[in-house]
């Protein structure tokens, strides 16, 4: 299944993934339309200071079973069977808040969506841009990353790859030559001289 | 192999996939009093309230146990279990045998035992049945008295808000949600309900209901007061159903306790759900609360171990959502804990109405409760449950700016 990945060493912190994310899921598309709709549109993903105040996104992992589908009591959080991907019904979500409760990430909001304007919010998270995938186009998100910090792909292949480059550093760490070591400042230099 | 589930409900129906899902050809029973599909019982007010219509309660679509080679005996009331002789007696008469028993029979709603309970008028919800009453006899705009701020008491005052109906809570704790909540959290909700223009009597209990031609009249309470409505609604906790085990060595008063496989004290019988008690998180003793996904997970421990898996059930964290209105509060842990032992932490943002509250014990997390603000309980439940010493992680969680970057980024 492909996915959203989070690199959270890349992340800047300039949240253009969750004005795109937010414009993707506005009635209009785009940017001046969703500022001017009647139900301000939401970003499906949060973007935290982490530790050392480095960005860390946060966002649905589409857990396999996932608990939050496990727990909702309106049946209104579901595995779409093709795409692997859990997704909520705005129209049968009824707003209890069991959901929050049993995610173990913390990815849930809850938040007026234009397909229901009738209800005063609905819970709303990453739903990997389904029109945008049917078209056979990048998630919002991705697209609008310039560093590299949401990548879309298979997570195996990710974690394959990331192990890869670990390895790489470490091994060209073991190899460097010892005249790359730094040299001696000149101050301990003359004051081992001096007696 | 035959295996004979009682109750089709939250944790029937789970049991009965799971057995399934393990053993693809052994004979599956599936005996309910009620003769409609299995649906979704916390749906229930939100039907009363119009939210849901109802084809949103199904939990599966009608052709469910055709496919899943299950036979359902749905309308079919158990009078006898006769664990010496392994048979399951049922009221039209039929009797079942088992090799495996679960008892998933759930619970029936209590009454208070006050003059006036059986006057027209009176309801409790608990069933597809009762609300489907409760909707005939609900006049627009008639005043409703609602007994028991619990879950579903609250619940039901909002749906009946919403429809237009006077309405009148009476608890007799201080506060709404008594075992979960604290005085600030109960504040809180107290706030929101009142907003919403439910009366509220706390401190006080009802001791009579008053007929006038058979119907109900007015709801006495125990200062005298008399509170005049056309409808009661008793919302006032739950007794278990386990009438048929009468004259066996199972029959109890309350819950069936549990050991940690889900078994009774019959090897080939298990119990799960609501009628049970099953051991506690913390202590491991005994412990029912009654909450759906609880007797889902307990449903499919239970049909694991029918088939003979073993799973050990990893016991029960009380929690539960509530959310008035838009306004939520997620609390959950240790219900009673020993003042002695536990460190209280909480922290009141009055401007935007957010509460938050962590009981750590032995420096681990046994306790928390969010209002207003409810996005990250997941992550406090998450750390509750692996019991993490919260020394060790890189951040405090008691810290005002505590957020899930701060653990993992």
């Amino acid at each position: 299944m492909k996915t959203v990945i989070v690199r959270p060493e890349r992340c800047v912190g300039c949240w253009q993934c969750r004005v795109a994310c937010a414009v993707e899921h506005s009635r209009s598309k785009n940017l001046l339309g969703a500022m001017a709709e009647p139900v301000i549109p939401k970003a499906r993903l949060r973007i935290f200071p982490g530790r050392l105040n480095l960005a860390f996104p946060n966002k649905c992992r589409h857990c396999d079973p996932a608990p939050c589908q496990q727990v909702c009591i309106a049946g209104a959080i579901s595995r779409d069977p093709t795409r692997g991907v859990i997704d909520i019904a705005p129209e049968r979500c009824i707003n209890c808040g069991m959901c929050a409760m049993a995610c173990p990430f913390g990815v849930l909001a809850y938040a007026p969506v234009w397909q229901v304007p009738e209800k005063r919010a609905v819970a709303v998270k990453c739903d990997q841009c389904p029109e945008r995938e049917q078209a056979g186009r990048l998630p919002a998100c991705v697209e609008a990353c310039k560093v590299g910090a949401l990548i879309y792909g298979d997570w195996e292949t990710a974690q394959v790859e990331k192990g890869r480059l670990v390895a790489q550093a470490v091994f060209s760490g073991l190899l460097a030559q010892p005249e790359h070591a730094p040299p001696m400042p000149h101050t301990i230099r003359l004051w081992r001289q001096w007696g | 192999m035959h295996y004979v589930i009682i109750g089709a409900s939250a944790a029937g129906l789970s049991a009965a996939e799971t057995v399934r899902l393990l053993d693809p050809q052994g004979a599956i029973t599936l005996i309910s009093e009620e003769a409609i599909r299995p649906y979704r019982r916390p749906m229930l007010t939100y039907l009363l309230g119009r939210e849901a219509g109802l084809d949103d309660i199904w939990l599966r679509p009608p052709s469910h146990f055709y496919k899943l080679g299950v036979r359902a005996l749905l309308g079919e009331g158990v009078v006898q279990v006769d664990p010496q002789a392994k048979e399951v007696h049922l009221a039209g008469g039929r009797v079942v045998r088992y090799d495996r028993l679960l008892v998933a029979s759930g619970a029936q709603p209590r009454l208070l035992g006050i003059p006036g309970e059986n006057l027209a008028g009176v309801f409790t919800l608990r069933h597809l049945a009762d609300w489907q009453k409760l909707e005939a006899n609900l006049r627009a705009g008639a005043a409703v008295a609602v007994v028991g701020a619990g879950p579903v008491g609250l619940k039901a005052a909002e749906a009946l808000v919403r429809r237009g109906q006077r309405v009148i809570l009476v608890e007799a704790e201080a506060g709404p949600l008594p075992r979960l909540l604290d005085q600030t959290a109960g504040f809180l909700l107290k706030q929101h309900l009142s907003g919403l223009g439910v009366e509220l009597y706390f401190e006080t209990r009802p001791v009579a209901i008053l007929g006038d031609g058979g119907r109900v009249r007015a709801l006495v309470l125990a200062d005298g007061r008399e509170l005049a409505v056309e409808v009661v609604l008793l919302a006032v906790g739950v007794r278990s159903r386990l009438e048929f085990f009468q004259g066996t060595s199972l029959a109890s008063d309350g819950p069936i306790s549990v050991s940690s496989f889900l078994q009774t004290q019959y090897p080939e019988i298990f119990a799960a759900g609501d009628c049970t008690a099953v051991p506690d998180f913390f202590s491991g003793k005994p412990t029912s609360y009654q909450i759906w996904p609880a007797a889902v997970s307990q449903g499919q421990v239970a049909g694991a171990n029918m088939v003979g898996a073993g799973r050990r059930y990893a016991g029960l964290l009380p929690q539960n959502s509530i959310s008035i209105q838009g306004f939520k509060i997620i609390s959950g842990g240790l219900l009673a804990p020993d003042p002695q032992r536990t460190e209280v932490w909480s922290s009141f943002d009055d401007k935007r109405g957010v509460y938050r509250r962590l009981l750590f014990q032995e420096g681990c997390l046994v306790g928390v409760t969010l209002a207003g603000e409810v996005a990250d309980a997941g992550i406090y439940f998450q750390i509750m449950a692996q019991k993490l010493p919260v020394k060790a992680l890189p951040v405090d969680l008691r810290s005002p700016d505590f957020h899930p970057g701060k653990l993992w980024g």
